[in-house]
């Protein structure tokens, strides 16, 4: 038997301390250029002329624009939604209009300055209340600004508000946060002939190749697209940026080409969470809530029109894990002249939690109720209908609110003045319903799980599928290795996105075990459970029939084919399904259901400086839902990683734009993640018996820590010193001002 | 990569050689490097050459009655572990120990700080309120300046290109504290920040602010306000209050001129509490 401890552990561990894993920012390969984008010099217009020859004229540069694409690609290319290069209408500040590569990197930037563009000027849509002061009417939804609109309604709200005890409304904005990912965006590219190979920092190389092949007019059969050691995603890398560009420099030079962000382009330029204004007004009857109404102006930047995921996914969110009989809610998606909306670790959801949350507390002040025994008693339980109408499965937000004021309730009879005590809750599903596949190979001493993917820095590729195989095949960990290929050689899978990855590539291996044990019997003649074992060196295959127990070394048991292979090779699948809502309450755009039901519930203890307004956080626990736990000691450090990233969001991250559309701080010093001086001490709690979509009911623990941190942190601050606060992030200045010392 | 010419000399006259070697460009001094590298490295300064001083024999700690000399190149670091420093340098120890990280003071320098002279150093002010002065030395002989003078605005100092800074020189061991505030207290840039130091020779007290355009100042109204020795508290209200009108606020990215404004009164309060509690505190 395997002892639980060998499940544990990082295989990529001791490489990462002693500095030998390669990261997408240490590629490098002989005879390589460096590449560097040419952005564009402001965040709206049209650029009237564009001189490359300057930049051309310098030794070894090669420099491409858009009047270049023509003998670079397939005519399929300029059928993709968004040119390669800005030419007659700029989206956003700093997109690519021309790209260079020379032969260092200081020759490369020296290339990108030369280049020279001259830009006719348009007005820049710098955010989304300067497009809608007084909120979109009706006209709004044909509006070249909406690049969605989303809109439910369920029951008569107008009623619910008409005969309501009270009605409290109130407004809420969040800020823009970036992923800092430790490891900026950074690609190697090279054309061969027909072959378009990149190895880039992603979390998604299937998903990298087919948005590769739209944008470049390639048949994926053209693409390759191997992974590196990435080196932090948080959603940030889910997508193609650099390696279009990349790969056409490749081709335009033959030789590979190295691009990479620094960590000025990285905010300029990476995808992220934007900035957002929610109104929220709550009808209550008789202590309950009687009617809802939400609305969101979601900043989705240069958005495609169409394309929007975030406002129809969020907006769910908005609604909260809470029972609502009657409500609407409507969204829109606006366009302006910021990056494309990207995800951040589970996208927008934490500020929706800080808005729910913060919201409900404060309607039940204002009726005069216990704002935690308020929020507890509207808790959806499984088995009811989530206001969209999906049926709630296994939920444990409830029994984690519970155990969170308990635990509240502890500490307030313990905290000195100064201190408060914040409680709040949030939920998450386990992936967005997107499949994949991963090959198990049983060879004589060995179990090799091959997947798409590479490990992202959680540990749930390396050590989460390991940790699922160890529990599967009763083999032990040092038995079990996790291989990262290319997609040309690698069974599909979609990503390490969504919490999803041990979850579903978790069922792919039970499903791909559960073929390996059907061939293995047959071959066994046992006709009933086989099991696997360790004699020395060798594996082992098991049985226990009427006739007496078979015990054979698999490798007595491999065909000739088998033999030439390594192993007997099965693939595993898992495509499972998003939960489904009740389609006759969407008046307008697209909503979510949920693969399964996950919660949280935190608790943060904070002072805050009556003065200054400071905020200093001072304890921390999490309860949170988990289903299953396959991996201990990495689920705890998703937990603590997620609270810790979710304080920035809560006390200080905030990218700021000017009104002309420039970002004011494009850098770690201004742009201020937590230091561990700022992470307090945290407990976490796991809650198991709310069985969920992966194996053994585990559900994914990527996302849900972030979520309610803002929240529990808004709401300690206002019992500490009474200032509500409407905005994040909740910083000193904003509560100085909710307490009017300014 | 970016490319310069490191010079590394090993006595005073070589580096004015380095530094009359390397006009009419002139050339970028490094101490610890902390600020001047990544304006280096972010193309915001490009020096063809750099001179070091990590050669020069000016990593000392001198005390000499009341006075303390303290070398150039000495890392911050070492300055926080001097007891008798923290003893009787509370406010200079407190300032230097909120610069950056660990990490950074062990190279950071207090000669480095003074002469980058930003705007936003956390040891300017507590240099104007201890009434510290610059030892430079040049070819043409040795120079004292006090800080006041020798910080003429934002990354401006009076030293003439062949001109180093040796040492900073403080008259007194005074009790003395300093308060910041900022959006993250670690590794971050002080909104606002205020130094207090009350003279034991003649009971009377320097307040210095720092955050502000375009250089830390000193603020002789609201030390005024406090008159000698222990202040009453309606003294001390009043000097807030000097403080914050004394001075023109900037709104920036870190902080809006309101905010600085309302912080200053209260860092002022909070900063004399500090001395007026201090060892050695004349009464």
């Amino acid at each position: 038997m395997t002892p639980a401890s060998e499940t544990a552990g990082r295989p990529d561990a001791r490489a990462k301390l002693h500095g030998a894993v390669r990261y997408g920012t240490d590629l490098e390969s002989p005879g390589m250029l460096w590449g560097a984008l040419v952005p564009a010099p402001r965040p709206s217009g049209a650029v009237r002329r564009l001189d490359l020859s300057a930049a051309r004229a310098l030794p070894g540069v090669v420099a491409i624009g858009p009047d270049d694409l023509d003998r670079l690609l397939p005519p399929a290319y300029r059928s993709a939604e968004r040119p390669l290069f800005a030419a007659a209408s700029i989206d956003y500040g700093f997109q690519p209009i021309a790209a260079v590569a020379a032969p260092t990197r200081a020759a490369a930037r020296a290339a990108a300055e030369a280049v020279r563009a001259t830009v006719d000027p348009a007005p820049v849509v710098a955010d989304v209340e300067s497009i809608f002061p007084d909120w979109p009417g009706p006209e709004a939804v044909g509006s070249p600004h909406v690049a969605a609109h989303v809109h439910a309604v369920r029951g008569d709200v107008d009623a619910a508000f008409r005969d309501a005890d009270r009605v409290v409304r109130e407004t809420y904005r969040t800020a823009s946060v970036h992923q800092v990912a430790l490891e900026p965006h950074a690609c190697l590219a090279r054309v061969d002939g027909d072959r378009w190979t990149v190895r880039t920092s992603t979390q998604s190389p299937f998903g990298t190749r087919e948005d590769l092949a739209t944008m470049l007019g390639l048949p994926e059969s053209a693409i390759e697209v191997a992974g590196t050691w990435v080196g932090g995603g948080f959603g940030g890398k889910g997508a193609p940026l650099l390696e279009p560009y990349a790969l056409l420099l490749a081709r335009a030079s033959g030789r590979p080409v190295r691009l990479a962000l620094d960590y000025a382009e990285e905010f300029r330029l990476g995808r992220t969470t934007l900035p957002a204004v929610v109104r929220m007004e709550t009808a209550v009857r008789d202590g309950t809530i009687s009617g809802r109404r939400v609305r969101l102006l979601l900043d989705v930047g240069a958005a495609l029109p169409g394309r929007d995921f975030a406002t129809g996914y969020s907006i769910g969110f908005l609604l909260g894990p809470y029972r609502t009989p009657t409500f609407e809610v409507e969204g829109f998606g606006v366009r302006t002249h910021k990056p494309p909306f990207g995800p951040h670790r589970a996208p927008f959801a934490p500020q929706c939690a800080f808005v729910v949350e913060s919201h409900l507390d404060h309607v039940a002040r204002e009726v005069g109720l216990d704002p935690e025994a308020f929020r507890a008693a509207h808790l959806w339980r499984e088995g009811e209908a989530t206001p969209l109408g999906q049926p709630v499965g296994p939920f444990g937000l409830a029994a984690a609110f519970e155990r969170a004021r308990a635990t509240a309730r502890a500490w307030r009879a313990a905290a000195p003045p100064g201190h408060g005590v914040g409680v709040a809750g949030g939920f998450w599903s386990t992936g967005t319903g997107a499949g994949g596949e991963l090959r198990l190979r049983l060879a004589p001493s060995e179990v090799v799980l091959e997947v798409g993917e590479r490990e992202i820095g959680s540990g749930s590729v390396v050590a989460g599928l390991r940790a699922v195989a160890v529990r599967v095949l009763g083999l032990p960990a040092d038995r079990i290795r996790v291989e990262s290929l290319g997609t040309a050689e690698a069974p599909f899978d979609s990503g390490v996105f969504g919490s999803r990855t041990v979850a579903v590539l978790g069922r792919a291996i039970e499903a791909a075990a559960a073929e390996l044990r059907s061939i293995l019997a047959a071959r066994l003649g046992a006709g009933g459970p086989v099991e696997f074992g360790i004699d020395g060196e060798r594996i082992h295959v098991r049985a226990d029939p009427a006739g007496g127990r078979i015990d054979r070394p698999l490798a007595d048991l491999l065909t000739p084919d088998e033999r030439g292979e390594g192993g007997v090779v099965v693939v595993g699948k898992h495509y499972g399904r998003g939960g489904t809502i009740d389609e006759s309450l969407v008046r307008a755009g697209t909503f979510y259901g949920y693969t399964d039901f996950t919660g949280a519930a935190h608790v943060a203890e904070v002072a805050v400086d009556r003065a200054t307004g400071a905020v200093r956080v001072v304890r921390y626990t999490a309860f949170q839902d988990v289903g299953t736990l396959v991996d201990p000691p990495a689920a705890r450090a998703q937990v603590e990683g997620g609270i810790a990233m979710g304080l920035g969001t809560a006390l200080t991250e905030e990218a700021i734009w000017s009104d002309d559309g420039r970002l004011l701080n494009p850098g770690l010093l201004d742009y201020r993640i937590p230091t561990f001086g700022e992470v307090p001490p945290i407990e976490v709690e796991f809650l198991e018996g709310f069985p969920g979509a992966g194996p053994f009911g585990a559900k994914g623990l990527g996302e849900p820590p972030i979520i309610p941190v803002p929240a529990a942190i808004a709401l300690a601050v206002r019992e500490a010193c009474g200032a509500h606060a409407t905005e994040l992030p909740v910083t000193a200045e904003r509560t100085a001002r909710a307490l009017k010392l300014l | 990569m970016v490319e310069f010419d490191l010079v590394a000399p090993r006595s005073a006259d070589e580096a004015f050689a380095a530094l009359r070697a390397a006009a009419p460009d002139g050339a970028a001094v490094l101490a610890g490097g902390t600020d001047l590298l990544p304006d280096v490295d972010e193309g915001r300064q490009r020096p063809r050459v750099v001179v070091s001083l990590r050669h020069l024999p000016w990593r000392t700690l001198d005390w000499a009655g009341p006075s303390l000399t303290i070398g150039s190149t000495l890392p911050l670091r070492a300055l926080e572990q001097d007891p008798d420093l923290v003893r009787r340098f509370p406010g200079l120890a407190e300032a230097i120990r909120d610069v950056g990280s660990v990490a950074l003071r062990h190279r950071a320098t207090l000669g480095g700080n003074v002469v980058r002279a930003a705007p936003t150093s956390d040891l300017v002010p507590v240099l104007l309120a201890l009434d510290a002065e610059v030892e430079i030395v040049g070819p043409r002989g040795t120079r004292r300046l006090p800080v006041d003078r020798f910080v003429r605005a934002s990354r401006r100092v009076d030293l003439g290109p062949e001109e180093l800074v040796r040492a900073v020189w403080f008259p007194e061991a005074r009790p003395s504290a300093y308060r910041w505030q900022r959006v993250r207290p670690a590794n971050d840039i002080s909104q606002v920040a205020v130094a207090a130091a009350c003279s034991p020779a003649d009971r009377r007290w320097r307040i210095a602010v720092g955050g502000v355009a375009p250089r830390p100042v000193r603020i002789p109204s609201a030390a005024e306000a406090l008159g000698a020795g222990a202040p009453t508290a309606a003294a001390v209200a009043r000097a807030a209050r000097a403080a914050a009108d004394a001075v023109a606020f900037p709104t920036d990215r870190r902080a809006s001129a309101d905010y600085r404004r309302h912080l200053v009164a209260t860092l002022v309060e909070r900063v004399v509490d500090a001395v007026v509690r201090a060892e050695g505190f004349p009464r």
